[in-house]
């Protein structure tokens, strides 16, 4: 298990929020830290990995947890 | 009476075909225009585009084949403009555009239901309740055709026919050397199978489906519905405005003939996305975090509601079955529709 710094719950978010959020969550974090992200939004569940792909960060694992539930666990660059 | 075979059948079944597919592609325009600015990704209008190129090759085909008469949309500057304008205004705040809140709400997603309410009512209000004359006003500057009086197309209508099979034949060209061959290539790379046939229902049911194949998908899909609803009646591909709006209609009056195959369309999206999302495991039932976001979601319904009755039709409409057409309308309808969107989710995505 990996330690986690901080994390994010975007469930009840409607389209764009949990994109947006986490974006911006991750600029603020600092170089080797990990973010859980909490998620129940099915385009976000896919398409978050990929925007923080782009941004360089690391992302070790998409669980998906229960009925349109995910939890993604990123670290950042 | 509702005719089963003509009406309600065909156009329930394509709407569940339509909701899987939307579903399953996390199909929104919404989306789809606001992560270009917003998020710098583009795999939502890539299927968009492809959706639209599939659509204008098929209708062509089919036109010369003499199965459809082509129907484009009239071109009314001002409705246009201004509708289209407050419809991505709305779609921003109701989280959705109409294909992309209605696949919603057999989601689960109950901001997208209330959204889907406010739409309705402001889509029957505006067509034929108390806003109707702000429409009629709006929509009285029409621009025909010179001569004919048709409805204004890009290249005239004579020529409407050829042009969009070359720019359908073209375009897909196009897409396909600088979109699908490098996705090729770049799988061939990583060593994965280019065309991977295994655990076919895991890829189907399970994961989301990628932006090429949900836009080949909805191209074809378009072109059937095309010929299913000329034959109930409807001269036009697929739309959502008028589905809703006819919806709210029969309830509220209980006219039979209000139960277009437009309405058995729409509902059919809803328990087609239905359907797909509680295979998928992605059904369920949520409300907004934050109470105050389902009022923001009904208001954005409403002027999405208004801007499709005014702009005469919704981002499936005029974007999806608009554009293959050639429709000078159309195509100013989604400018404004992309515009008021970007303008909307500057403030309140991007700004600090």
């Amino acid at each position: 298990m990996v330690d986690i710094n901080d994390t994010l719950d975007c469930r009840g978010e409607v389209c764009p929020y949990p994109d947006v959020k986490s974006k911006r969550k991750a600029k603020k974090m600092g170089s080797g830290e990990v973010l859980k992200i909490f998620i129940d939004y099915p385009l976000s569940a896919e398409r978050i990995p990929e925007t923080m792909k782009s941004m360089g960060h690391e992302i070790l694992s998409i669980d998906k947890t229960g009925n349109s539930e995910w939890e993604i666990v990123v670290k950042i660059k | 009476m509702v005719d089963i075979f003509v009406v309600l059948l065909p156009g329930l079944i394509l709407g569940i075909i339509f909701g899987i597919i939307l579903q399953r592609g996390r199909f929104c325009m919404n989306s789809a225009f606001r992560d270009i600015l917003v998020l710098k990704e583009f795999s939502l209008i890539k299927a968009v585009i492809i959706a639209i190129l599939v659509s204008m090759l098929g209708f062509a085909i089919m036109a010369f084949a003499g199965i459809i008469n082509l129907s484009p949309k009239p071109f009314a500057p001002v409705a246009n403009i201004v509708g289209g304008f407050i419809f991505g205004l709305g779609m921003t705040l109701a989280a959705g555009c109409a294909s992309g809140t209605t696949y919603r709400v057999g989601e689960g997603m109950m901001g997208s239901f209330v959204a889907l309410l406010g739409y309705s009512i402001g889509a029957f209000v505006t067509k034929s309740g108390a806003w109707a004359e702000v429409k009629t006003f709006l929509q009285t500057y029409k621009i025909s055709e010179e001569g004919t009086g048709a409805n204004l197309t890009v290249f005239g209508s004579g020529l409407t026919p050829t042009l969009m099979l070359i720019i359908g034949i073209a375009g897909i060209a196009v897409v396909f050397f600088f979109w699908i061959l490098p996705m090729l290539k770049k799988r061939k790379a990583s060593d994965s199978k280019m065309f991977d046939f295994s655990n076919m229902g895991n890829k189907i049911f399970k994961k989301g489906w990628s932006w090429s194949i949900t836009g080949l998908l909805i191209g074809i899909l378009a072109c059937f519905a095309y010929v299913s609803s000329a034959a109930a009646g409807r001269n036009y591909p697929l739309g959502i405005t008028g589905g809703w709006a006819n919806w709210l209609k029969y309830w509220t009056t209980g006219a039979d003939s209000a139960l277009t195959w437009e309405v058995f369309l729409v509902v059919g999206v809803v328990i087609g996305a239905f359907i797909s999302s509680m295979i998928a495991g992605e059904f369920k039932l949520r409300v907004p975090k934050d109470g105050k976001r389902i009022v923001i979601q009904f208001i954005g319904g409403l002027a999405m509601g208004f801007g499709a009755v005014v702009a005469m039709g919704c981002n499936i409409g005029n974007t999806l079955s608009g554009i293959p057409l050639l429709s000078v309308g159309s195509i100013v309808t989604t400018v404004f529709i992309i515009l008021g969107s970007w303008f909307l989710a500057y403030f309140l995505f991007m700004r600090k």
